[in-house]
């Protein structure tokens, strides 16, 4: 285990360098940023004070080759915008999504899990049609609309519930985890529920129900265990799309968190800032990966076995 | 055996969620006993974005200016937005003494928020930070251009400030310049500001909230309420919840749908929107073409579906109230058949209108701006016209609008809107109407010499002759099609009184914000 | 009548009456499948040639019809309401189908295949090439899709094509990593060592062993994925950063009209009932080609409805 770790870590490296090096052209791509900082009337001598002080007049490979060294010192430069030091602006940021994120996928695949399982043990039941249509229209709703119905109706017209912000207690998490939890929670009932129909036909649970297990072991002691792994890469997959941004929660809530930043950093040009945003975001999501990969080989030592070099 | 990594994987994951409650605990723990709760003397307001900085000399910039300008800081002359009169603030008085010399009598009494006093030297060092130094401010470019100015501290109480040419609103122009302490930072902007004004800044928790106390040591009359904290919300809808909730005393920039409650209030806001028609391209280099399109748009029509009811019809760059406007001008009206016989008039003698026109505009830079795009779109294409849309984000509006424009895009139409905060059209013609101004595509040498004559002049002169430029424009150059003077919407709580005023998007005085007493209405 | 055993009797014992397809009659016993393929179909059926019936009623503003609520009164056109520029919600709608499907179909067949292919590929020879395939996977994963939507738009021409590439490329790791693992667990199966030990070629061990086992799976999250395609479009219209006008998607209906909630609901909602009915009726169809497709689950859609559901999760010739 240990060395397959190490192999992970080790091979990961790369594909960090490929991603920190495309948004670093790409987002270059998009011009010189000297309009958006400098008053109207700035001269052009203004202009090419201020494209000489932040590199832009350098030539690609230049900058890049700039940008890599301070990297090494672990400076990532300064925001255009604020004047801040980016790293600094997207280590704050960065819990808050890492929180939101990490208690959606926590809440998403226990309830999927149990309403799943639930729903493939006997299908075609009522509880498995229910749950089929819910964890459906639960899937197919916009994100930013049940978040404004949800401001509208749990926030004002029902008050219940704060409308947006971060400060108070715990029913400030409800109306952001609730958007958030949605879209992941229906599909993994999907996922969880095709795999599970599929893992309690296969010969060894009929074995143990002839052995005269009850329903409960053959559920979650057998077939459980083996249905989990399509359930793993899905969850995975949703857990990355959720630190990648809950953009459009942290917009309309007020969130702080690096989807917002990020988001704004690219409508802003501000290079610094984007770059070092998606640095962090890429580590934790190759960190995630492996935490996936490991699990994978905990659960089913096949894959253990096969385990790549 | 399988159990036990069953068992290995059950405490990892629980563990993990206890790890992860606990954070939430820590994060929360910052429960302000105010937070989103009624009385207690906070005065809470709600703005689009948070400020990206609090730099004084960056309050021109309508996201820092609105918690910066008339709270933290103070300038020398402040301007009336109803009366368009300069009063004194930080100046007692103001006279030109030379053709090129402004001498102002500087208020003494005054302490910074740091506890220094206030003397002429520090507004002299404030000018000179502000206009002539190397820090690229925004107030600089807005207000001053290229000017240098030579400002002088003659002992505590008086300042001469000496221009290159004569400048008869120079103390307007210096109603944007914040007065800091001449301990300030010269080679880097300041985060948070010390000024002389009402509040004192507290607490920037960044990316939640900016909270100000009340300045003790503030010159002029204490403002009512004791604190005041400013959030920020993107989504009007949610800005709008928190006044109706009881969240937020006051929410800037609502939608029009709002428009209706009791709970807001529609203010003037200083803002135009027009069309700026590249005339250097064809088919937009035709006078009759531009003039065409400016007959094919349903201001009315835009206004009421749109905009909310919330505008009038514009037939020129800067609304009522600023110095210049002409109040003789009618706007275009709406005829379809006259202007596409305009088009075809001019088709007829070889102008390529079947060459296809883009239409710029920038995303998100006013309530259904998407929406007037597309009807301006629609009503061109009705008179003849090939005419495309593109919404832009801000810096790819930006490289359309600023000087150097965009080379082989064809013709633009590009939606823009221009507030006019300093309430004189020397801003607006100077940067819209000059055939080299930053934001021109074009202009006439006649023009530029009317611009040039009226800048020199003063008074009921400046206005007259202003008013004429603007005519002008129209009949003879006609590079805009105008929509309309825009309003903005600010929501209210039943608890506050306060009357916005064309100058609150820009700057919202909270010492005027004044609480409803218990009992009356 | 399906025999004793479940199987339905071939061609050769039935009449010599041309009969519909096996899958027609097994769709047809399954209601809600049925319904499901008939909305999917008349979705299609709009999305490619409702532009033929709408002239410009699409496009056509009238100001002075803004925001009119559902009613007959304005004839055909009118039947769904007005938006804020006076165009029938309607027209709009069966506009926005084409754009919709043409974005999401496309972009969805586009990482299904991509990602299958090298997944299946990956997983099976193990080794360099599933750790290379891993890792493209995830630098993919952790580019901002954001950052490359506003690229793409703002510095490159914006429009449809531009945004099915987007969501193409974002989503195929996840096609990837599904049929990754799923070739992972089943290279080691005992059906796939004989093969390899006849001497079967690699590609053809993966399209006629691997790819039929690991299919159901992989259109389960193709249909899912074909949700979250439109949704995420929608979020994109949503920042600024998706369809731009003059063109309109579904997406793009609900996004704008989010500011009317209170006041129009019909030019949000209605989009949005749209994409739900859409994604419902392909994931409920999916279920059943699911179910269909695979060779050990096909014996519960031959059941009679009724007693489907009494049964447990143990096909019937198992017990006792």
């Amino acid at each position: 285990m240990a060395s397959f770790l190490r192999r992970r870590v080790v091979s990961s490296a790369i594909p960090l360098v490929f991603v920190v090096l495309g948004v670093f052209c790409l987002a270059r791509l998009t011009g010189n940023p000297v309009d958006l900082y400098l008053p109207l009337s700035a001269t052009s001598q203004q202009r090419a004070e201020f494209s000489a002080a932040h590199g832009f007049d350098d030539s690609l490979p230049v900058q890049l080759w700039d940008y890599l060294g301070n990297a090494a010192r672990l400076d990532f430069g300064v925001s255009l915008r604020t004047g801040e030091p980016a790293d600094a602006m997207v280590l704050e940021a960065f819990p808050i999504t890492l929180q939101l994120a990490g208690m959606t996928m926590l809440l998403a695949v226990t309830g999927a899990l149990l309403v799943g399982s639930l729903a493939a043990y006997r299908p075609q039941s009522a509880v498995d049609r229910l749950a089929g249509l819910l964890s459906m229209t639960a899937a197919s709703i916009p994100d930013f609309w049940f978040a404004i119905m949800g401001v509208l109706v749990f926030g004002v017209a029902l008050d219940w519930l704060p409308t947006s912000g971060t400060l108070g207690g715990p029913e400030v998490w409800v109306l952001p985890l609730a958007t958030l939890l949605i879209r992941p929670f229906g599909v993994l009932v999907q996922v969880v529920r095709g795999s599970m129909v599929g893992a309690l036909s296969a010969p060894y649970v009929k074995v143990a129900r002839s052995k005269g297990a009850g329903a409960l072991r053959v559920v979650f002691g057998h077939a459980l265990r083996n249905a989990v792994t399509p359930v793993l890469t899905v969850a995975g997959d949703l857990a990355v799309g959720l630190v990648n941004g809950a953009v459009v929660v942290e917009t309309i809530f007020g969130w702080p968190g690096i989807g917002k930043l990020m988001i704004d950093s690219i409508l802003q040009r501000d290079f610094a800032v984007l770059q070092a945003a998606v640095l962090l975001t890429a580590v934790t999501i190759f960190a995630l990966n492996i935490l996936v990969d490991v699990c994978h080989a905990l659960i089913d030592p096949r894959v253990r076995q096969a385990v790549p070099a | 055996m399988r159990s036990d990594r069953a068992r290995t994987v059950l405490t990892l994951v629980v563990s993990g969620t206890m790890l992860l409650t606990s954070a939430c605990a820590v994060a929360n723990s910052d429960a302000a006993g105010d937070a989103g709760s009624a009385g207690g003397g906070t005065l809470r307001v709600v703005l689009t974005q948070e400020p990206p900085t609090l730099e004084p000399c960056e309050s021109s910039l309508t996201a820092t200016g609105v918690v910066v300008r008339s709270n933290v800081t103070e300038p020398l002359v402040e301007r009336d937005p109803a009366s368009g009169r300069l009063e004194p603030l930080l100046a007692t008085g103001w006279r030109q003494t030379e053709p090129t010399t402004w001498t102002f009598g500087i208020r003494s009494g005054v302490t910074f928020q740091n506890g220094r006093p206030f003397t002429a030297r520090d507004a002299a060092f404030s000018i000179e930070r502000a206009v002539n130094s190397d820090l690229a401010c925004n107030v600089d470019g807005y207000v001053f251009g290229d000017e240098k100015l030579d400002v002088r501290a003659v002992g505590a109480t008086r300042l001469t400030v000496t221009t290159r040419t004569a400048d008869p609103i120079l103390p307007l122009r210096l109603s944007f310049v914040e007065i800091v302490p001449r301990t300030t930072d010269t080679t880097a902007k300041v985060r948070i500001p010390v000024g002389t004004g009402p509040y004192a800044v507290g607490k920037w928790e960044t990316g939640v909230s900016i909270s100000l106390a009340r300045n003790d040591r503030y010159w002029g009359k204490p403002p009512t309420y004791p604190r005041a904290r400013y959030v920020w919300r993107g989504d009007a809808s949610v800005r709008a919840a928190m006044i109706d909730k009881g969240e937020a005393d006051i929410a800037t920039a609502l939608d029009p749908v709002d428009a209706a409650k009791d709970t807001t209030v529609a203010y003037p806001n200083n803002e135009t929107t027009a069309l700026r028609l590249d005339g250097r391209e064809a088919p937009l280099d035709d006078i009759r073409v531009r003039k065409a399109i400016g007959m094919a748009v349903d201001r009315m029509g835009i206004v009421d579906a749109l905009l909310g009811g919330l505008a009038r019809p514009a037939a020129q760059l800067v609304p009522p109230g600023v110095v210049g406007h002409n109040d003789g001008l009618a706007t275009t009206p709406y005829q379809v058949a006259a202007a596409r016989k305009l088009v075809q008039r001019a088709a007829a003698d070889g102008v390529p209108v079947h060459r296809r026109i883009t239409l710029v505009a920038r995303n998100g830079q006013f309530a259904g701006i998407a929406e007037v795009a597309e009807a301006l779109q629609y009503q061109m294409a009705r008179i003849g016209l090939n005419v495309r849309i593109r919404m832009a984000d801000t810096a790819t509006h930006l490289q359309y609008q600023l000087r150097p424009l965009p080379h082989g895009v064809g013709p633009i139409a590009l939606l823009i809107m221009h507030g006019n905060q300093a309430g004189d059209a020397a801003f607006t013609t100077s940067q819209y109407l000059l055939s080299d101004g930053p934001q021109s595509t074009f202009g006439t040498p006649r023009l530029d010499r009317r611009i040039a004559a009226a800048n020199a002049l003063s008074g009921k002169a400046r206005q007259k002759a202003f008013a004429e430029v603007l005519a002008y424009q129209n009949e003879k150059v006609a590079q805009y099609a105008y929509l309309a003077h825009m309003r903005g919407l600010l929501g209210l709580s039943p608890s506050v009184r306060y009357r916005p005023d064309s100058a609150t998007g820009d700057e919202m005085r909270l010492a005027e914000v004044r609480p409803v007493a218990a009992g009356n209405r | 009548m399906p025999a004793p055993d479940g199987r339905i009797p071939s061609g050769a014992a039935t009449s010599s009456r041309s009969r519909p397809p096996r899958w027609w009659l097994l769709l047809g016993r399954d209601r809600t499948a049925a319904a499901a393929a008939t909305v999917l179909a008349l979705v299609f059926l709009v999305a490619l040639s409702g532009r033929l019936f709408l002239g410009d009623r699409a496009v056509r503003q009238d100001l002075r019809a803004s925001l009119r609520p559902p009613s007959l009164d304005h004839g055909f056109s009118g039947l769904l309401g007005t938006d804020v520029l006076g165009r029938s919600v309607l027209a709009r709608l069966v506009d926005a189908a084409g754009t919709t499907l043409s974005i999401a179909v496309p972009a969805v067949l586009c990482s299904l295949l991509i990602g299958s292919a090298l997944g299946l590929w990956a997983g099976y020879h193990g080794g360099v090439r599933e750790s290379v395939a891993m890792r493209v996977a995830d630098v993919i994963l952790s580019f901002p899709s954001l950052l490359i939507a506003v690229v793409v738009l703002y510095v490159f021409a914006p429009g449809a094509m531009n945004i099915v590439l987007i969501l193409a490329v974002a989503r195929i790791p996840v096609y990837l990593r599904t049929a990754r693992a799923e070739a992972a667990e089943l290279r080691s199966r005992l059906f796939v060592d004989a093969a390899r030990t006849f001497g079967t070629p690699a590609s053809a061990i993966i399209v006629r062993h691997l790819l039929p086992i690991a299919l159901p799976t992989l259109l389960t999250v193709a249909t899912l994925d074909f949700c979250f395609v439109m949704l995420t479009e929608s979020s994109l219209s949503f920042l600024g950063i998706g369809i731009q006008p003059p063109e309109v998607s579904w997406g793009l209906m609900v996004a704008q009209g989010r500011q009317y909630l209170r006041t129009a609901w019909w030019i949000a909602v209605l989009p949005g009932l749209a994409i739900m009915l859409t994604t419902v009726s392909a994931t409920v169809l999916a279920a059943w080609v699911r179910l269909a497709t695979d060779p050990g689950q096909r014996w519960r859609l031959t059941l009679p409805r009724k007693r489907r559901g009494a049964r447990a999760a143990v096909p019937p010739e198992m017990i006792a």
